[in-house]
């Protein structure tokens, strides 16, 4: 359960196109991210799915049935809304047997699952709460509560840790995960952070003004970019995009190289510049390297350990191994 | 001086001034609630003057209680507000709830619904009572001679003369005879004050959350669901709000019915102070007393339950 095919679909809003055709398959059981900077037309793609937005053309497909005119509340999706979106009158356990009460299901059935679904959320103590005397995380977790409980074909995310503080979004980062782990059912996760895309999809979706510019496993996004886009999106701090005579050294217009897979000396190397900022995490330091004469700013990452100064002048020698080429168009070289 | 004696000394003329706006009135009726005072008096011209030595203890009030008018002008008054409320408040949801989704006109239609609340209320009950509800002039009588002749002119036609033959002749109704004014004045009050319960529910529903919708449409809510379970609770405190408004203005209603039949078996408790006031001030004031106590019970009811919804 929960295959979704998209073909072909296009969204128009007016005279703008938001979404130009654009073919997509989410196998059963995928937690598939769609990753891509604010505006680019991930929430109106998940909302097309779930169908509260109209395809201009094109279709769906759940499961192998064509779903682009059954109504959402049939589709057998759930969604988890950035906004939370309680019903802000009804208690936490109302809130989550909402979708049950709906479907005409008994009451004791109802009272039955939603326990179910409070105790493996740790919702227990909350559920004659409302919404509006829960904290941030814990209406969070009633959001998923009322969509694990209708047991839907695929849940579908927009930007659900958004309002989370840092700290909470990577517990909740986590729990969103193990869920996946236990129920196996497809998850659909739109995100504008390429770290929670990382961390938590076997499928990403790169899209950039509707139009996918990759798909493929986080490693696959990391180690092989298909295009100078999805190469500066993915990955944290960003890949150092290089072009202009040293470009041409590689037979490419554009080189890049990650922070990661930059070899730092301070008496010899490829590349001669001077320290700029220098950020320290502990753990790593990242670098800006400034004067080098090859890019106005060089990141480099290096071990924490290591010490530098403002102003120091370091060498740096790219892994060569670890080199991207990309052409005028800004697409991979193989 | 200490830091809180400075704002309270500050804020001293605007509560004194209150007060005195408050008890001087108050004191007074209480006052001549309690004295002999009538405005002419042949008989008696000592008791044209207010004056302690007119005492009259509580005869005033018994004179009021005893008095045949009292008790139905009370309940008149209650049936009338609730009836307005009743009626403002489920047309108004109804009609915010249709104009809140877009249409072609909308603006027009908007500006049109709210303009009877910027008729006078003396205005409105004149043009009602004499242009829309008389039975012989107003649109209702015109509309019913005219259904009148209309069955009577089918009543002889084939196939379906038959089902006219059956029709009763219409008698229009004359809003201004004494079981009927009451309900005169309840139309034209829901008329002109619908459109302030739409003003505030239509604000309310525009701020409604559409994520919360669209969540609900999800789980496999009905329109009808989303009205009962979201929207409706969601306009509870607006709701409340021009309850508690309107309770309080129409508790005083006093034009409509004077303008409709003069007080003729459509009383409420200001316009009883009104008849009373004609000479017998004493009497008036102690039905002042009594209209007082009534707002305040009512308030107190109200604010209650505008507390409670507030409080969620
Ligand atoms: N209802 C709408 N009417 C007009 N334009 C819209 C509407 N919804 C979204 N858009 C436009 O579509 C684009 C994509 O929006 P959205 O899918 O919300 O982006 P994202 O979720 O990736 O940040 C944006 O440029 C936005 O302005
Ligand atoms: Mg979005």
């Amino acid at each position: 359960m929960g295959r979704i095919v998209l073909k072909s679909v296009t969204k128009s809003f007016g005279d703008v196109e938001v979404i130009p055709p654009l073919d997509l398959t989410i196998e059963e059981g995928e937690f598939a991210v769609f990753v891509g900077p604010s505006g680019c037309g991930k929430s109106t793609l998940l909302r097309m799915i779930a169908g509260l937005e109209d395809l201009s053309s094109g279709s769906i497909e759940i499961d192998g049935q064509d779903a682009t005119q059954v109504p959402p509340a049939k589709r057998g999706l759930a969604m988890v809304f950035q906004s939370y979106a309680l019903y802000p009158h009804m208690s936490v356990r109302k809130n989550i047997g909402f979708p049950l009460r709906m479907a005409k299901m008994a009451p004791a059935k109802v009272t039955a699952r939603v326990e179910t679904a409070a105790k493996s959320l740790n919702l227990m103590d909350y559920l004659d709460r409302k919404p509006a005397d829960l904290s941030g995380g814990q209406r969070q977790r009633v959001a998923i509560g009322r969509a694990i409980v209708r047991e839907p074909a695929a849940f579908l995310f927009d930007e659900p840790l958004s309002n989370l503080d840092a700290a909470l979004r990577v517990g909740m980062r986590l729990e969103i995960g193990e869920l996946h782990e236990r129920l196996q059912t497809t998850m659909i996760y739109v995100t504008h952070d390429q770290v929670e895309a990382m961390t938590m999809a076997n499928k990403i979706v790169v899209l950039r003004a509707g139009v996918i510019e990759q798909v493929g496993s986080p490693l696959e996004l990391y180690h092989r970019p298909r295009n100078t886009f999805v190469a500066g999106f993915i990955g944290s701090p960003k890949m150092n995009l290089i072009s202009g005579t040293q470009a041409q050294k590689y037979d490419a217009a554009t080189i890049g190289i990650r922070p990661e897979h930059i070899d730092v000396s301070m008496t010899e190397g490829s590349w001669e510049g001077y320290v700029g900022v220098a950020e320290h995490l502990g753990s790593d330091t990242f670098l800006h390297v400034h004067g080098s004469g090859v890019s106005e700013m060089i990141t480099v990452r290096i071990s924490g350990d290591i010490s530098v100064n403002q102003g120091d002048t370091i060498y740096l020698t790219p892994q060569s191994d670890q080199l991207h080429r990309f052409d005028a168009q800004g697409t991979r070289i193989p | 001086m200490s830091d809180r004696k400075l704002p309270r000394l500050l804020q001293s003329p605007a509560v004194l001034l209150l007060l005195v706006w408050m008890l001087i009135p108050l004191g007074m009726t209480l006052y001549f609630s309690f004295i002999r005072y009538v405005l002419n008096s042949l008989r008696r011209p000592e008791w044209t003057s207010p004056s302690l030595s007119n005492w009259r203890g509580f005869g005033n009030y018994e004179f009021v209680l005893n008095s045949k008018d009292f008790l139905f002008a009370i309940q008149n008054s209650l049936f009338i507000v609730c009836s307005i409320l009743f009626l403002t408040v489920i047309l108004g949801v109804l009609i915010a709830v249709l104009i809140n989704k877009s249409f072609p006109g909308q603006g027009i239609v908007r500006v049109l619904l709210i303009s009877p609340f910027f008729v006078m209320p003396a205005v409105n009950a004149v043009l009602w009572i004499n242009m829309i509800l008389d039975p012989v002039l107003g649109l209702q009588g015109i509309a019913v001679a005219n259904l009148n002749d209309l069955a009577a002119a089918l009543r002889d036609a084939p196939v379906i003369g038959w089902f006219f033959a059956l029709w009763p002749q219409l008698e229009p109704i004359s809003f201004r005879a004494t079981q009927t004014s009451a309900y005169a004045v309840i139309i034209m009050v829901t008329w002109q004050w619908t459109p302030f319960a739409v003003l505030i529910f239509m604000t309310s529903l525009q701020s409604e959350d559409q994520q919360q919708k669209e969540a609900a449409v999800l789980d496999g809510a009905s329109s009808w669901s989303q009205f009962r379970f979201l929207t409706l609770p969601h306009l509870g405190r607006p709701i409340a709000i021009v309850v508690m408004i309107q309770a309080i203005f129409h508790l005083s209603l006093y034009a409509e019915i004077e303008i409709v039949s003069r007080g003729n078996g459509n009383k409420n408790l200001p316009y009883l102070i009104g008849e009373f006031a004609n000479n017998n001030i004493g009497a008036a004031s102690a039905t002042g007393i009594f209209a007082v106590i009534l707002a305040n019970i009512v308030a107190i009811f109200l604010l209650r339950m505008v507390g409670k919804t507030l409080m969620e």
